[in-house]
């Protein structure tokens, strides 16, 4: 269970908080001209990556505000929280670790939870 | 007896005797006595059936990591698989052994145990494939459900339990030796500290064993109540006794159950136990070790106990489970042992080591020989034998020579392990001590600390420097605990695993797991089959994957199969141990989110009113809304819904329409927003209009509908169905927040504060006309879709000229503190023109006769405005709405998607049913090509008949041709494909 430091409440238990998924995802307009391609990517597609991911929370059982998060999915660690309209951090600002709590290969996974 | 000294301490008050029932005999203990603790004493050994084999089982420990003692507490709604070995007694307590009929000393499932070659490893998998498919379900699964398992759940079990939260800086998990000093120090400190254990009594290894002389030149037992008194009047730090902690999640989160009723039959009304969660920044671990067992042919008799076990049953309960027994060791763990054995003068029948007598500990060594106890060095115990418990074992010395000894108890060593169970939940690493021979602690992944033997450090004299140095991050004083021992302050082990099988017979049975009951035969023949992974080994072999999760035996495992591989035990690796700990009960999880609090539910302003009118309640959402209004007990509600709809067509009825989302919508850019998220125009609507409106998912399909009142540019109203309230005002805000901030706009719920009645039929226009005298009803002056706000009695109101049923009808928005009022007299006032309350059931069915959908029902996520022929309610106009561009992907604009349409049975005494397929052939072959479902179907009161709404591929162009729908029975009913509106085509009674 995470704690996330709501921007505009503070910190608080992650039971009060809905995940929103990948953030920065530009919403294309309506319009017929957008392609089936790049509307469907807006529609279907998201990232899942292990390691940095840029993502969205919302506050639901609490102040209802959406703001931006980066957390290593790896490790589930917050490192960044951002309001939505706040700039987006850069990614070689974090250090990316892509290491797993159990030390796995970067590739795959497997139970290792013995030391190498 | 089996008793020691029975002067009161501070674990057993002796005065006070107890009385009990095992098995339905009654038994005394006194008070502080668990159940396994008070059994001995009454020199019962024998405690349980094992669960594959049904073979007879004693109490192998003293504490939490118990195999075996599993009891089902009689006097607590039965509960099962409680461990008599932590389980304290009480005055009345009822208890039952487990897995076993008729009886326990006579338990015909044993059988199995003779039958034991078809129970190999991954049995489960191997031998019940076959002859038939359904010989699993008829008769094996029957049978090892029967046979095979632990206890039976609870009976008329109401849990009473709560949650308590916890924010602190440091937690201390274990309040033993290590526990103590480190809080200790951190009195008076900057920090807030919560010091857990899972005793009632504090102190660890100095209350159960004897290996600790004295502290600070105290005895053991002054410095510990010395120590606990200093840290209860702290002013820091919190103690929780009687608190296991059970789960240690991400960011130092830990769940911790504390029973609230040690020692006492748990009160009905009270809190039975507390959850706490606790977050803390920083956790210290002094959880200790856990001692391991050792495998050889029959290890698994009663009479076999691991011997710090027997020390704290000694040290700590005051009872000798027996007087001669013989002790078996590969490591200095025994040496406390054999120590307090002879100071008691219940000297070892014998000594058998497989160590050879210079790596024996030299003080062990010394006061064997100083008390004639019979020594076997590098030996090892080949079998034990016994009839439901031991009576002799067979010793290998180191010559090769076996030497018989009669004797009915045996205490074992194969080592300790540090507790890293918490510790590997929180994701740290291990790494194996090919000196110590265990996985220790290597490396945190949190800011966890351990210390003492849950650390791995297994040396007495390195205590203090461990804690100076680990606790240092603290700022604290360093501490200087003098220790003086009565045994070796140092741990030595040499390696031994098992003792290699010296015959194989049926009965006779090495066990490396006692709660599954898996062998190390198992083992071997799992390897052999290729399961060489250690993960792969544990599910085919179940091995540790009982609740015990294998704690005294799962690295002896490791070792076997190391050793049968012939790579290094870290090559290996080791499973994870998963919380909780131990097992944790459903209703501590639940706390007070149980039975009616289980979820909140939401009544209607009228709730009460619809009680005293004999309502049946359906749940929606969380809501109770009246399903229909029985005339009597007698109605049933097929003829309740039939009389209400006819009734509505005839004459009148009035449904509560308060649990309806509605939502208002406010701003200088609200026309824009509404624009951007429902598919409909709202631009040119004129204030004071409304419109049915729907909103799609960003994948063109329809996620909800209803009404939106427009008021003016800045302000409306919208309504959502009941279920989605939530849904919709989410994505409001989502959209508002996120996509577009630069629009001025705000929504809020007020689905609460406004009853809705919707009153529809076609007398309504002469009950409502009576009830608000001074509003003008007639066409001209109200026309569909408008509305108006009044006031009635002092109090605004809101009429909106709509329906649901296909009659003309109103929706009355009125405060819901207002709302039992003004229902009453549209009640009174309506009954000489046969107005009557109708329920849910009653407005399906009259909807679906118009062809109206119900979102959830008629769609299911994958259905289009398209699909359900509501091209008209598609701004075309608009550049962009939710889900616009989607309307025109290569999926939405199919031939062949599946279209909403009517369905009518050819013959019309045939009924439908909700949920069956429409397809083409008469005959049902296998396989059928379906073209799509049911999903609304009624039995019309005004067509004479059943009628349904159905979703078919292609429908809209089969309109007009025959079907068959499918039956429960397999059979199938000839229907046409029909316009879905089955009342009313040219909406005359709408406008009327
Ligand atoms: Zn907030």
């Amino acid at each position: 269970m995470l704690i996330i430091d709501c921007p505009y409440c503070g910190p608080r238990d992650q039971s009060e908080f809905s995940n929103g998924g990948e953030a920065h995802v530009k919403r294309p307009d309506g319009s017929a001209e957008i392609g089936d391609r790049e509307w469907g990517e807006y529609v279907f597609i998201r990232a899942n990556p292990k390691g940095i991911f840029y993502e969205r929370w919302v506050h639901s059982h609490g102040c209802r505000k959406w703001f931006n998060c980066v957390r290593d999915t790896s490790t589930d660690e917050i490192l960044k929280i951002y309001k939505i309209d706040e700039e987006r951090p850069k990614l070689d600002s974090f250090k990316n670790n892509v290491k797993t709590p159990s030390g796995e290969p970067n590739l795959g996974s497997g139970n290792f939870t013995v030391k190498k | 007896m089996s008793e020691l000294n029975l002067t009161d301490n501070k674990f057993i008050q002796f005065h006070q005797k107890i009385g009990f029932k095992f098995d339905g005999v009654k038994y005394y203990g006194y008070k502080g006595d668990t159940i396994a603790s008070a059994l001995l004493r009454n020199n019962i050994k024998l405690i349980g059936r094992s669960f594959k084999y049904h073979r007879p089982r004693g109490f192998y420990t003293c504490g939490i990591e118990e195999p075996n003692a599993l009891v089902q507490i009689i006097s607590e709604y039965s509960e099962p698989n409680t461990r008599a070995t932590i389980k304290k007694i009480y005055e009345g307590m009822e208890i039952e052994s487990q897995n076993r009929w008729p009886s326990l000393e006579t338990d015909i499932g044993s059988i199995n145990n003779i039958f034991s070659p078809v129970f190999p490893a991954g049995f489960y998998y191997k031998t019940f494939m076959g002859p038939h498919k359904n010989f699993w379900k008829k008769i094996y699964e029957p049978i090892i459900r029967k046979a095979a398992g632990l206890g039976k759940p609870p009976k008329e079990f109401k849990a009473v339990s709560t949650h308590l939260y916890h924010n602190v800086d440091i937690t201390i998990i274990g309040g033993g030796l290590n526990g103590l000093i480190a809080a200790k120090s951190l009195i008076d400190t900057k920090y807030s500290v919560l010091l857990i254990d899972f005793d009632d009594q504090l102190g660890g290894i100095l209350n159960n064993s004897n290996k600790v002389q004295s502290v600070n030149n105290q005895t053991p037992m002054d410095w510990i109540s010395e120590t606990v008194k200093e840290i209860e009047n702290s002013k820091n730090i919190k103690l929780l006794k009687n608190t296991l902690v059970t789960t240690y999640n991400y960011i130092n989160h830990l769940i911790a159950v504390e029973d609230k009723f040690v020692g006492s039959r748990p009160l009905k009304d009270k809190v039975n136990s507390t959850l706490h969660k606790i977050r803390t920044d920083q956790v210290i671990l002094c959880n200790g070790h856990i001692e391991r067992f050792l495998s050889f042919q029959n290890n698994d008799l009663p009479g076999i106990m691991l011997c710090s076990s027997f020390e704290k049953y000694m040290c700590r309960y005051g009872v000798i489970p027996s007087k001669e027994t013989v002790v078996f060791s590969n490591n200095s763990n025994s040496e406390s042992l054999v120590f307090s054995l002879i100071k008691k003068g219940f000297k070892p029948k014998a000594y058998i080591d497989s160590r050879s007598g210079e790596n024996i500990e030299p003080d062990l060594f010394d006061l064997i020989r100083k008390n004639d106890i019979p020594l076997y060095t590098n030996s090892q115990i080949k079998e034990a034998y016994g009839n439901k418990k031991l009576q002799k074992i067979l010793v290998e010395d180191s010559s090769g020579g076996v030497n018989e000894i009669k004797t009915d108890f045996l205490c074992l060593s194969g080592g300790i392990n540090p507790d890293v169970h918490l510790f590997t939940q929180s994701k740290g690493l291990l790494d194996w001590d090919e000196k110590d021979l265990t996985y220790k602690p290597a490396q945190a992944f949190q800011p966890t600390i351990t210390l003492g033997s849950a650390s791995g450090q297994f040396d007495f004299n390195a205590i203090n420097k461990e804690i100076n140095e680990k606790l240092d991050i603290f700022g604290i004083k360093p501490v200087q605990i003098k220790l003086k021992l009565n045994t070796s302050h140092k741990f030595k082990i040499e390696k031994l695993w098992e003792v290699l099988p010296q015959k194989q017979t049926i009965w006779s049975k090495s066990f490396i797991d006692l709660q599954n009951d898996v062998t190390t035969k198992d083992i071997r023949q799992a390897i052999s089959e290729g399961f060489d992974r250690i993960e792969h080994l544990k599910r085919y072999t179940t091995n540790s994957m009982g609740t015990d999760q294998g704690k005294i035996s799962s690295i002896n495992a490791l070792g076997i199969v190391s050793d049968l591989l012939d790579k290094k035990v870290n090559e290996v690796g080791t499973t994870i141990y998963r919380p909780p700990y131990a097992p944790l009960s459903f209703a501590a999880i639940a706390g007070r989110n149980s039975y009616e609090y289980y979820d909140p539910e939401r009544k209607s302003p009228l709730h009460n009113w619809h009680i005293t009118n004999g309502a049946v309640f359906e749940d929606v959402g969380q809501w109770k809304r009246p399903w229909y209004f029985p005339l009597s007990k007698d109605e049933t509600m097929n003829d309740a819904v039939q009389r209400e709809s006819k009734n509505v067509r005839e004459n009148a009825g009035v449904l509560d329409g308060s649990t309806l989302g509605k939502i208002e919508i406010k701003g200088k850019d609200a026309l824009a927003f509404m624009n951007l998220i429902y598919t409909n125009s709202f631009s040119k609507m004129k204030p004071g209009t409304s419109r049915y409106a729907l909103m799609l998912g960003e994948d063109g399909m329809v996620k909800d509908d209803g009404i939106i009142c427009k008021i003016s540019d800045e302000h409306f109203i919208a309504t959502t169905t009941t279920g989605g309230a939530a849904t919709v005002l989410g994505c409001m805000e989502e959209y508002a927040q996120t996509e577009w901030p630069n629009l001025n706009v705000y929504m809020n719920s007020i689905t609460e504060q406004y009853a809705t009645f919707n009153i529809s039929g076609p007398k309504t226009r002469n009950i409502i006309e009576k009830v608000f005298p001074e509003v003008n009803f007639s066409n001209e002056a109200f026309p569909f879709m408008t509305f108006q706000f009044h006031e009635y009695e002092g109090t605004p109101i809101r009429i909106l000229r709509a329906s649901f049923t296909g009659e003309m009808g109103y929706e009355i928005y009125v405060p819901s503190n207002q709302a039992l009022k003004i229902w009453e007299k549209i009640i009174n006032f309506g009954k000489e023109f046969g107005l009557k309350p109708y329920g849910t059931e009653t407005m399906h069915l009259l909807r679906a006769e118009k062809g109206y959908i119900i979102v959830g029902q008629d769609t299911d996520g994958s259905i289009t405005p398209l699909d359900l022929g509501l091209d008209w309610m598609i701004g075309k106009s608009k550049k962009d709405f939710l889900g616009k561009r989607s309307l025109i992907r290569s999926d939405t604009v199919r031939k062949d998607r599946k279209q909403l349409v009517g369905i009518l049975p050819t013959n019309k005494n045939e009924k439908l049913e909700e949920g069956q397929h429409i397809i083409l052939d008469k005959e049902i072959k296998t396989p059928t090509p379906m073209l799509g479902h049911i999903t609304s179907c009624y039995q019309s009161p005004t067509l004479g008949h059943n009628f349904a709404l159905a979703v078919i591929k292609n429908g809209q162009s089969l309109i007009g041709t025959k079907a068959f729908a499918s039956t429960p029975e397999l059979k199938t009913i000839e229907v046409e494909i029909v316009e879905p509106i089955f009342y009313d085509k040219e909406n005359t009674k709408l406008a009327s």
